[in-house]
């Protein structure tokens, strides 16, 4: 059975492709067949950060409207061989993706044997993440600790609610997943950012992770490089555990507290 | 043998409208009101049918011509909302009524909570009481195995149809989803339960009282068609804003710190709200 899950926010630059691309890869780490859609059309970005932007001939409109087949615009990523990615056209604007169009790739991905689409949806609340979400049977609500961002959070999973096919075929409704993001647990103590409180009080939907704020991101997408794969760093650590979590293992939630190394730096500092 | 399909088929239909009672026959004055109530009501008169209700005019209004009903309908029309039907005209109003074309309502009556005196009721005692007991949901079956006096469940009953007579047990809509922010309910004609979350930036309309079990953090709006009577309750009061009846409070003014965020109701005294902690 083919899991579809849209990963969405309503707000821009929380970590949506971020998040797409480790979650993506996390779950073909794992061994599952998984494919993951940019639904950005015309801001393409996912390839970038998977590193297959050079490698991208076809990409989802071309499928759409037929000018390319899915085999050839699914891209094999070189170290992970249960994932591909379908990149999004950066030259064709928005109201190309018909439900249509969007319900056939999804169904020939799924004849394809995938066990999971992730589609990557683009911010805002227009054609392309009403696309994105569309079909979707999970979503992961992506949240940065910030008043804006977790009203944004609550219009999409109104949305969700209402305006996806299994809202509007009576189905079972989308599980949701809340995922915190850019989250930095110093400057929540001092009353910067939202607690995990504040915030669960306002969307009110499961915690499936906690991603800390960190510089490697921006390293990992210099590199074209998902940040799962940042070997032995915390925001690599924390996507692994949403994974693990996703997939019904018991993970207790991590980096939510601010950093005992910081303590003792401190104390150490006024020891000198 | 097949048997030709009928070009239509009847079925009985009922439709929500607005009832406009009139203390005037001055166009110009509720033209201005029209203009102040119907912009802040947003799209929610738009295609609205309106029975005029004349009733309350006094008789030499309604023998006279002083109220040019023409002008009156042409005048609903813009403001989008569709005069169907007249109630409690006479003499030369009924006969400009019935060259427009309304409807003589006669069975219309008002479903303000005020007003209740009800014909089928024995005597005016019995009603005065079972108002007081309220809408008891009591039919003749339980109250046979449970006992009760025939009397009083006589008085229920009465209480319970004239109640459906009036309209006030319009379906209650309830909502056992959260109402996130950009979402909007209108609950036309009856109650409005909500058991989750009204999140900012979402709307609960009702024409009756709306009823909030969890927070209530978006815009709460009761007696949307006018019914002062409506009351708003919320487990978590900390609404952008309440309106009953067209009266309204915004966030602006934070609420006192008894019912800030606390399980309290809302409701009308006369034109000032009156918001109070929930005891129980």
């Amino acid at each position: 059975m083919t899991r579809i899950v849209v990963v969405t926010s309503g707000k821009g630059g929380v970590g949506k492709t971020t998040t797409s691309a480790s979650f993506a890869s996390g779950l073909a780490m794992r061994g599952h067949k998984t494919a993951v859609i940019d639904f950005d059309v015309g801001l393409r970005n996912l390839d970038l950060i998977m590193g297959v932007e050079r490698r991208v001939v076809y990409d989802l409109i071309n499928v759409i409207q037929k000018e390319a087949n899915l085999n050839q615009a699914l891209i094999r990523d070189k170290q992970l061989e249960n994932l591909y990615i379908l990149a999004a056209s950066q030259t064709r604007d928005k109201e190309s993706l018909s439900q249509d169009g969007v319900q056939r790739v999804l169904e020939d991905l799924k004849a394809m044997d995938f066990e999971y689409i992730v589609c990557d949806s683009p911010a805002g609340i227009e054609t392309g993440a009403m696309m994105a979400m569309h079909f979707a049977d999970e979503a992961l609500i992506v949240t940065n600790p910030e008043v804006s961002s977790v009203r944004d959070s609550d219009r999409i999973l109104g949305m969700l609610g209402s305006k996806t096919r299994r809202a509007i075929e009576g189905m079972e409704p989308i599980k949701e997943h809340l995922l915190i993001t850019r989250y930095n647990a110093n400057r929540v103590q001092g009353g910067q950012m939202l607690s995990l409180e504040d915030i669960n009080d306002i969307l009110r939907i499961p915690l499936i992770g906690v991603i800390p704020e960190s510089e490697v991101v921006l390293e990992a997408s210099n590199q074209g490089l998902p940040a799962i794969r940042m070997k032995g760093a915390d925001v690599s650590d924390a996507y692994s555990d949403v994974i693990g979590r996703f997939l019904g293992e018991t993970i207790p939630m991590r980096f939510t507290e601010p950093a005992r190394k910081g303590f003792f730096s401190r104390i150490f500092r006024s020891a000198a | 043998m097949n048997r030709p399909v009928s070009p239509f088929d009847i079925k009985s239909a009922s439709i929500t409208g607005l009832a406009l009672h009139l203390r005037t026959t001055d166009l110009a004055a509720i033209d201005a009101e029209l203009d102040s109530r119907v912009t802040a009501a947003g799209d929610l008169f738009t295609n609205a049918p309106v029975l005029i209700d004349v009733s309350a005019l006094d008789s030499d209004a309604l023998d006279s011509n002083d109220l040019n009903l023409a002008l009156l309908v042409e005048l609903l029309n813009r403001h989008s909302m569709r005069a169907v039907g007249i109630v409690g005209a006479t003499g030369a109003l009924l006969a400009q009524s019935q060259s427009l074309g309304l409807i003589e309502e006669l069975a219309m009556r008002s479903r303000a909570r005020s007003n209740a005196p009800s014909p089928t009721s024995s005597t005016p005692e019995a009603t005065e009481e079972s108002l007081q007991r309220g809408p008891d949901p009591i039919d003749g079956a339980t109250a046979a195995r449970e006992g009760y006096d025939h009397a009083a469940v006589q008085q229920a009953v009465n209480f319970a149809v004239d109640h459906a007579v009036a309209g006030l047990t319009a379906p209650t809509m309830v909502l056992d989803k959260p109402l996130r922010s950009g979402q909007r309910v209108y609950a036309r004609g009856g109650d409005l339960i909500v058991l989750g979350v009204v999140s900012h930036g979402a709307e609960v309309i009702a024409d009756g009282n709306i009823h909030v079990y969890g927070p209530l953090r978006g815009r709460a709006i009761a007696g949307a068609s006018g019914d002062t009577q409506a009351r708003i309750f919320a487990a978590v009061m900390e609404p952008e804003l309440i309106s009953i009846a067209g009266t309204y409070r915004t966030a602006d003014k934070p609420l006192a710190a008894d019912v800030l965020g606390k399980p309290a109701q809302a409701r009308l005294d006369g034109d000032r709200m009156l918001i109070e902690a929930l005891k129980s």
